[in-house]
């Protein structure tokens, strides 16, 4: 098979893998190597959906062993296979990596034969690109679910990220989805990850040589949607992942109809809106000092699609509102709706030089449209405003169409030709809104 | 209104800030003499750059402002913004009034503008990081194309020096012609126009299809959202990368 069939086979199959984050690592460059890792990670090119492609995204083989029935490359599916040899995989990546083309290799791959030797495989191409090639780039790899821990503990000493995927949030939908994956077979890997990363830390506190074990941390990723499991469950799940096993990101992947296994929801297009959402809390999770129980409980369990998450939570909580620009802390700051990490900062930075008004910060970056209703400068509205929820709410939604529910992927046969609507369809999120999901802005 | 002159020159910049402060004079803008048009009302004076008198501007903005104001000003200074000496003038002599606390006075218009220019410097030098595409031109030697809005080449060269060191290279400003080269052991900038460049090698032929097939490839079609890409990935940097040639 020539490299560039392959290429094309295992980059198709490893593209809906979501990460391609390349951040928190700040690997040197050594003499007569090549590569460095940027801390906050450099995305190279994105393609047409929007997505950025920072690292060499592939599989090493698709030729799985497993049927899981979500997934591409499982066994029962007629698709074109292919494996890369690890000196075709150092030798591409080296090359698009002097070409600036990449920020770093993303090395995954379907089970072949066993974890064990599929790990080997990783391994090896893994430690050719840094052994013999010196490359000091930035490398994530998969940790094959079952594999032995000495193998996982070996290619943690070359790489800078790595990550088992959770798949299907709870044990259910994994036995329904994926019988042949265990929960346990899951989180085992991640917490031996977890202990190494802390022991590696731990040593490097007391001598200065100790070699660094993943130093970007681990991430983890789920699919949306495919079972019905309401948002609630997804979000407690990320929130525990987050604080027991040190999780940097859990990424959340919109079910994409990849196959008509009966178990499977039949959508005409994957819930983007939803996802959107929940990224969008998982910001919250991650930089606003929110808990998922604020965000939602058992009877509120789904987000509301035609607000982002800390819109609704405010409207759920006026009472903590107005909030006084001038005098708030900055945690406090944060949950008003408009005001980011960003413009949060900057407001701290600003009133110790001045008062603020309404105008400055605005010029700071806050969002007014969203965040008039909660703030008060000197001790003032912007305006006459009502404080109830269905005044914010009617105002927070006016000038923009309504959101359809949420897409259950049925639609109403007709007899006559399809009519063009009236509304615009907003079914996917606006570019804005997935400029916000990728700066974390909302 | 009184309007000063400068050659264009970072030093000119910075002598014209003494000459406003040595001869107790506001002037109302500093412009610099490459396309002035001359207004009816104003009065002119042209600065002659004088290394003595900048220097000892640059000194002190270091020493009685920050660091980082030094910073501000001399990326404001690469922006290319027609108002640049103006508002480095303004943002100076603020400096000087409040000390390193000037950054924070976001309130105000001249350091809101001076930061915003900074932002937007830094995400163009962030974006350029990962949008140059090299080329092999020859043995072992890169060659990459941009034509950037501000002038960014050499704070791009630190990166590429520190990344890829054991390759020449040469990252070229089409816009502006001038380059940055790299021979192994250092980076410089100088004046450069591209001549003739040789054909690519069967090997860079081969590496630059995988890439375009690579990219294309990529792309989930369910979720396609061109204009997304647009935004993240902005026509004016298309004309330079590989994979949308």
């Amino acid at each position: 098979m020539e490299l560039m069939d392959k290429l094309t086979v295992l980059a198709d199959s490893a593209k809906y893998d979501v990460s391609c984050v390349s951040s928190g690592s700040s690997r040197k460059n050594t003499p007569g190597g090549i590569g460095s890792g940027a801390a906050a990670g450099i995305c190279h090119t994105f393609t047409g959906d929007g997505r950025c492609v920072s690292l060499l995204k592939i599989l090493m083989s698709n030729c799985c062993m497993y049927d899981c029935a979500y997934c591409v490359n499982r066994v029962s599916n007629d698709v074109p296979r292919a494996s890369f040899t690890p000196e075709e995989v150092a030798a591409v990546t080296i090359n698009f990596y002097r070409r600036n083309y990449i920020e770093g290799l993303f090395l995954s791959s379907a089970v072949v034969r066993s974890p064990d030797h599929t790990m080997e495989m990783i391994l090896k191409a893994v430690s050719m690109l840094r052994e013999q090639y010196r490359f000091n780039g930035y490398i994530h790899i998969k940790a094959i679910p079952g594999a032995d821990a000495v193998l996982i503990e070996k290619a943690g000493r070359y790489v800078d990220r790595m990550s088992v995927n959770i798949e299907l949030p709870t044990n259910d939908s994994l036995k329904l989805l994926a019988p042949q994956k265990k929960k346990e077979a899951i989180l085992g890997p991640m917490g031996f990850i977890k202990e190494r990363i802390h022991e590696t830390n731990d040593y490097k506190n007391r001598f200065k040589s100790t070699p660094s074990f993943v130093p970007a941390g681990q991430s983890t990723q789920m699919i949306i949607g495919a079972t019905p499991d309401p948002d609630v469950k997804i979000l407690r799940l990320s929130e525990g992942l987050y604080k027991r096993f040190g999780m940097r990101r859990v990424f959340y992947s919109a079910y994409v109809p990849v196959s008509n296994h009966p178990a499977l929801p039949r959508t005409v297009r994957p819930p983007l809106l939803r996802e959107h959402r929940i990224y969008q809390a998982d910001w919250l999770l991650r930089f606003y000092g929110f808990k998922a129980d604020e965000l939602l409980d058992d009877k509120h369990c789904n987000f509301d699609t035609q607000l982002d998450p800390k819109c609704d939570w405010a409207l759920r909580n006026l009472h903590t509102f107005p909030v006084e620009i001038n005098k708030a802390d900055y945690l406090l700051l944060l949950r008003v709706p408009g005001i980011g990490v960003r413009s949060a900062q900057r407001i701290i930075n600003a009133r110790r030089i001045q008062k603020l008004d309404f105008a400055d910060i605005k010029k700071l970056g806050v969002v007014l449209k969203r965040a008039r209703f909660f703030i008060t400068c000197k001790g003032k509205y912007i305006d006459r405003l009502e404080a109830s929820e269905d005044f914010i709410r009617m105002n927070l939604l006016a000038g923009r169409e309504r959101l359809p529910a949420l897409d259950t992927g049925y639609t109403q046969l007709s007899f006559l030709p399809p009519e063009p609507s009236p509304f615009k369809q907003l079914g996917a999120p606006t570019a804005e809104d997935m400029a916000a999901s990728v700066t974390g802005e909302l | 209104m009184l309007i000063y002159v400068y050659d264009g020159s970072f030093e000119g910049i910075l002598t014209s800030v003494f000459e406003a402060f040595s001869r107790r004079e506001v002037p109302d803008a500093i412009l610099p003499e490459d396309g002035l048009q001359q207004e009816l009302f104003a009065s002119y004076s042209h600065i002659q750059t004088d290394p003595a008198k900048s220097d000892r501007v640059y000194t002190s903005i270091w020493k009685n402002i920050s660091d980082d104001a030094l910073k501000n000003v001399y990326h404001t200074f690469l922006s290319e913004d027609p108002d640049a000496a103006t508002l480095i003038y303004r943002y100076l002599k603020l400096g000087w009034k409040m000390g390193s606390k000037v950054d924070m006075f976001l309130s105000n218009d001249t350091v809101f503008r001076i930061m915003e220019i900074n932002r937007r410097l830094g995400f163009e030098v962030h974006r350029l990081k990962g949008f140059v595409r090299f080329r092999q031109v020859g043995e072992g030697i890169y060659y990459s194309s941009i034509s950037p809005d501000n002038n960014v080449v050499e704070l791009l060269a630190p990166h590429f020096a520190e990344r890829l060191s054991d390759q020449k290279w040469i990252i070229h400003d089409v816009r502006r012609e001038i380059a940055a080269l790299y021979n192994l052991k250092q980076w410089i900038v100088s004046e450069f126009s591209a001549g003739e460049i040789p054909d690519a090698t069967d090997e860079e032929k081969l590496y630059s299809k995988l890439w375009k097939r690579f990219f294309t490839t990529l792309e989930i079609p369910s979720r396609s959202n061109p204009k997304l890409q647009r935004q993240l990935l902005p026509r004016r940097y298309w004309e330079h990368l590989t994979e949308k040639w």
